[in-house]
């Protein structure tokens, strides 16, 4: 931890500057989350697409290329989900327990920096998981093949949108985690994660009621809360279909708007928050 | 120094211990699990299956986007049910006639497989081919639901007229097949079925025709062995044709049936198409497969 205060006043001393500071921050949880062996989590993935690769087709009756590509890129939201939701409900708590917070806002950073910082940072790391997992789910792929698959070209749409929906949950993550203990912060997010792809549901649900209220209400969670389901793409990936790219540029769009509405809302909540 | 050496050997000791109560601890677990392997009572192949607890939209509904990763969980699944029943049964039994294998689960495992995942055609066929045996109905209302999902996907069409066929239903075979003809890109023989089924739908070439296709298409190695042995079973109707057709004549010539092929002045019994002798009965003039023959004797 010290070398990470370290690095990070290093950082804050020779750059001034928002974006200098947010890129210090981030790159600084980058580091942080690999120093918790955050990215272990690769070599059971890993394990978990070798074994695949070699006996699923003798269980999944000729339909092993399906089979990997839904076996990976599940492997790949789920480790992400827990990734996003327990290292991102961890991020300031952790600062605040280790009161390093201080260390931090004693320099000329602000809190909203230092949010955007942080997220940025388990964003980084994110990527990098998502990335090698989206690689060893082609090679994967190439092993059952014997070979180029075309199938591979498929599945990289599929892992742009399995990020963007990460993106979503990390910041979700952050802004529970900024007024709520990690405990609470993981379940809320874990619970948005889950109605977040009932949203379909949940429209369905304000068309058939017969109360007006109770159809604005769930109407209103509909809007409020971030449709998930836009960001399952990972079967019909499985069956050679990739987004139109009109829909990936409006799923791209709509977390973009989510995830700045997001942030937005923690920083307004932590900038109030008192370290006392 | 010397009380370090201690330490340092009572260190190595201590680690030596430990690690052979790991490596014996496993080895007596493998060793136990083994023996109350094999104290269990064997399953009993008449139990009747437990209906599955969910059902397809629900488990759809749950699923959070894995939905493609549930169906397939349910597809294997589904395999190995019928495997697992196949191997439990003490005979042979051909994968187009596995109604005696009280094979209960089957129909609700591919309907959850394909609600998980609608665009998934391996259940679908699978359904056509092994559930008009188990459950007609619901062989048609599942190969049906996979149409209505899939509209272009002619081998769809095909699985379904499949169905007909087996129940002796030309009309709606042809028509399914003409249904089917009509997708841009499908193979001409699909508009051939059509005629063919209307006007010939019961005779041998039609099977033929039938089986010789499933073997084409399929992507699954069960339906091709289904269907390569099907194939077999026709040629071997044709041989037994032939070869009653002798042992009438000679019948007719003697005023009795042969005893052995060898009044027929043959050196040694006729071979099926798999290479297994036939076996004549003696003074009956009928000609049937040897039980050990592979091919399916219904």
């Amino acid at each position: 931890m010290a070398e990470t205060a370290l690095d990070f006043q290093e950082a804050i001393q020779i750059k001034n500057g928002s974006f200098w500071r947010i890129s210090a921050i981030a790159r600084n949880a980058f580091r942080e989350a690999v120093r918790d062996r955050v990215l272990y989590n690769l070599v059971l993935f890993v394990l978990l697409l070798t074994g695949a690769s070699i006996f699923i087709g003798e269980l999944s009756g000729g339909q092993e290329r399906k089979v990997i590509v839904d076996l990976g890129l599940s492997a790949m939201l789920l480790f992400g989900v827990f990734i996003a939701i327990f290292v991102g409900v961890g991020l300031v708590y952790k600062e605040i327990e280790r009161r390093t917070i201080y260390a931090v806002f004693s320099k000329p950073v602000g809190r909203g920096e230092f949010l955007i910082g942080k997220y940025l940072g388990l964003c980084l790391t994110l990527l990098v998981n998502v990335l090698v997992m989206a690689v060893g789910v082609s090679l994967a792929l190439m092993y059952v093949s014997h070979g180029w698959d075309p199938l591979i070209l498929m599945v990289w749409p599929a892992v742009l949108l399995i990020y963007l929906e990460l993106m979503l949950l990390t910041a979700v993550a952050l802004l529970f985690s900024s007024f709520s203990s990690p405990a609470l912060s993981a379940l809320l997010t874990f619970m948005v994660f889950i109605i977040g792809h009932f949203s379909a549901d949940l429209k369905s649900l304000a068309v058939s009621l017969g109360s007006t209220s109770a159809r604005w209400f769930f109407t209103a969670l509909y809007y409020l809360l971030p449709n998930l389901a836009n960001y399952s793409f990972i079967t019909p990936a499985a069956h050679g279909r990739a987004p139109a790219p009109g829909f990936v540029f409006a799923t791209a769009l709509y977390a973009l708007v989510y995830i700045a509405v997001i942030l937005a809302g923690a920083t307004l909540v932590f900038s109030r928050r008192n370290f006392k | 120094m010397s009380i370090n050496s201690e330490a340092a050997k009572n260190d190595r000791l201590k680690t030596i211990a430990l690690a052979s109560v790991v490596l014996v601890g496993i080895a007596s677990a493998a060793l136990l699990v083994r023996w109350a392997d094999a104290l269990r009572p064997p399953p009993d192949p008449n139990a009747i299956d437990e209906n599955l607890y969910v059902n397809g939209k629900t488990a759809r509904r749950v699923s959070l986007g894995f939905n493609g990763l549930v169906a397939d969980w349910y597809w294997m699944r589904s395999l190995q049910y019928v495997g697992r029943k196949i191997m439990n049964h003490p005979d042979d039994v051909p994968l187009d006639n596995l109604g005696q294998l009280n094979m209960k689960l089957l129909a609700p495992l591919l309907d959850t497989a394909t609600t998980l995942d609608p665009n998934f055609l391996d259940p679908y066929e699978y359904a056509a081919i092994v559930l008009p045996s188990v459950d007609v109905q619901e062989g048609i209302r599942i190969t049906k639901k996979g149409i209505e999902a899939n509209p272009n996907a002619w081998r769809l069409y095909q699985h379904l007229g499949y169905i007909y066929w087996q129940q002796h239903d030309y009309q709606a075979a042809s028509e399914t097949y003409g249904r089917g003809a009509q997708i841009p890109g499908v193979p001409a023989w699909m508009e051939a079925m059509k005629a063919k089924m209307a006007a010939d739908g019961g005779s041998r070439s039609t099977a033929r025709e039938i089986y010789t296709r499933m073997f084409e298409q399929s992507s699954d190695e069960q339906v091709k062995e289904m269907a390569r042995r099907r194939l077999l079973q026709l040629d071997s109707f044709d041989q037994r044709d032939g070869l009653r057709r002798i042992l009438t004549a000679y019948q007719g010539r003697t005023g009795k049936c042969p005893n052995s092929w060898h009044d027929l002045g043959l050196s040694s019994a006729p071979l099926d198409p798999t290479g297994v002798p036939y076996v004549l009965r003696a003074g009956t003039c009928e000609v049937e497969l040897n039980p050990k023959s592979e091919i399916p004797a219904k």
